[in-house]
């Protein structure tokens, strides 16, 4: 996977002390619809470079993660910008979806 | 740039891949297109126990086996989407979102289904919120809830009973008479007997409720027409599955309604050169074993049908002599006595021109080439051009004037 993975303490840094204007797919490797929209993310990567970061974190290992943001499910893309959550796609997305939201959060 | 294969396959789960090794083993340049994980819905299947051979296995991993297999067979993989086709040629085209374009001899359809919707006021709303649709996936993220489980068959209750692992209650919501469930007898008596799993009989769900996340569910009782609320944080929907062949509405393929595609017991579609295995035909059983024989035979029938493509496109390109194709129908008796009669001119006249008979109900594509409507019909082809068309007479003498 070429995304960066995050745990709790990495998390912390770019989400909070960075603010970076990032993506953070949280996911596990047994679903099969996490398996289908990571791939998404990895080919849509190189288009924001610079400008958009793209992480993820496996629920597995990082359960505190996904408790602290209520999730009840798999795969969800959480958006940040300047420490702050600009909401989240869930489920089986298309690049278009996460290409529209990306493009909101930056023009935010 | 084009690029072209003996053999392309849309989708990579067990009817996929046993067609790609089945494909590959025949020496046909195979690639599989597959939009996520390679096996598909199997990844989600946590425990196979009626795989031959397989005592016991999860689904990814005899997934892997069968990739590992087909990659042994040269088989190339190609993570992508199919947006488009065209099926109306020889060289049947397919186009993918990211901009490629292939080419194939025959093509198998093997894209598989994914999880009905109910569209349900709420359902789509509170998904990743509450509403989920896989339980090795999202499970674990009800750890002392209450959830609720729609549907009733196979995949509901052994579902419905893993999830109990987690939950602290489930309550499957059948539409069906109590105590008749739509799954195997096993399941059901397992799942009767689960502590943690109540049933509510004659229902249906209309609405999920909650803003931010699941809060419950409105559930209406079909006997009585009445309604109730059930509180609950997550709602599973099982009910029932969709084929994934959206992409072939324009394509020509026959499908029924619901979008699965019919095809004999060759897998062959109603287009020439175009088959369909797994679980996105019209079919009876839908498990790994069924869907890796289907693959088997449509790999076989294609390899079958290249062969002949190839043999056809030789005997006419590279023939000297003249080429009389000799269109039939073998229901029609006329045609047939035609044919005959056209054999034996070509016995009589041997160095002038070689026949070549096409049988109408099996060779669509090159009746339509060469616009053939009605049997019996002949075309003179020198060099695979048409050069005319025969009147097809029941005179000998006439039709051997035409000839020569």
């Amino acid at each position: 996977m070429s995304l960066e993975k995050l745990n709790s303490s990495r998390f912390e840094e770019v989400i909070y002390d960075n603010g970076e204007p990032c993506l953070v797919i949280f996911s596990r490797k047994s679903c099969h619809v996490c398996q289908g929209v990571v791939p998404v993310l990895e080919d849509l990567q190189p288009q924001f470079e610079g400008k958009f970061s793209f992480y993820y974190v496996d629920v597995e290992e990082d359960k505190a993660l996904y408790q602290r943001f209520s999730l009840k499910g798999v795969p969800q893309i959480l958006l940040f910008k300047d420490g702050e959550y600009q909401g989240k796609l869930a489920g089986k997305v298309e690049e278009e979806d996460v290409e529209e939201k990306i493009t909101d959060v930056l023009n935010s | 740039m084009v690029n072209s294969y003996d053999l392309i396959i849309i989708g990579g789960g067990p009817a996929g891949l046993s067609a790609a090794i089945y494909g590959g083993r025949a020496k046909l340049k195979t690639l599989i297109i597959n939009k996520g994980a390679v096996g598909g819905l199997v990844n989600t299947t946590r425990e196979i126990v009626n795989y031959p051979g397989y005592g016991q296995i999860s689904g990814s991993d005899l997934m892997l086996d069968f990739k590992k297999h087909a990659e042994r067979f040269g088989v190339e993989f190609l993570r992508d989407i199919v947006v488009s086709t065209d099926f109306s040629q020889e060289d049947k085209v397919i186009k993918t979102k990211k901009g490629k374009e292939f080419t194939a001899k025959a093509v198998i359809i093997a894209c598989g289904s994914e999880p009905r919707l109910l569209n349900i006021p709420g359902e789509k709303r509170l998904q990743g919120s509450g509403v989920a649709y896989c339980a090795t996936c999202d499970a674990e993220f009800f750890e002392g809830e209450d959830v609720v489980v729609i549907g009733s068959g196979d995949q509901a209750i052994e579902e419905g009973m893993y999830i109990t692992k987690f939950a602290k209650k489930v309550t499957v919501i059948v539409l069906h008479d109590e105590g008749i469930l739509d799954c195997n007898k096993v399941s059901a008596e397992r799942a009767f007997r689960k502590e943690k799993m109540e049933f509510i009989w004659n229902s249906t769900v209309e609405e999920v409720l909650g803003e931010e996340s699941v809060k419950g569910v409105k559930i209406k009782n079909l006997k009585t027409g009445d309604s109730s609320e059930l509180e609950c944080q997550g709602v599973f929907f099982f009910v029932g599955m969709v084929p994934s062949t959206q992409y072939l509405k324009e394509s020509g393929v026959e499908m029924d309604k619901r979008g699965y595609i019919p095809v004999n017991n060759l897998m062959e579609t109603n287009l020439e050169g175009v088959y369909a295995v797994g679980d996105n035909r019209i079919k009876y059983l839908r498990q790994v074993v069924s869907a890796a024989g289907d693959g088997a035979t449509a790999a076989v029938a294609a390899e079958r049908y290249i062969e002949e493509l190839n043999a056809f496109k030789t005997n006419i390109a590279n023939s000297y002599k003249k080429v009389l194709l000799v269109f039939f129908n073998a229901s029609n008796t006329e045609s047939l006595e035609f044919s005959s009669l056209m054999e034996e001119l070509q016995r009589e006249h041997n160095e002038d021109y070689k026949i070549v008979k096409v049988d109408l109900a099996t060779k669509k594509n090159l009746a339509e080439k060469y616009e053939i409507k009605a049997v019996p019909a002949v075309i003179v082809l020198d060099k695979g051009k048409k050069v005319k068309e025969l009147g097809c007479s029941m005179d000998k003498a006439k039709l051997k004037a035409q000839i020569i």
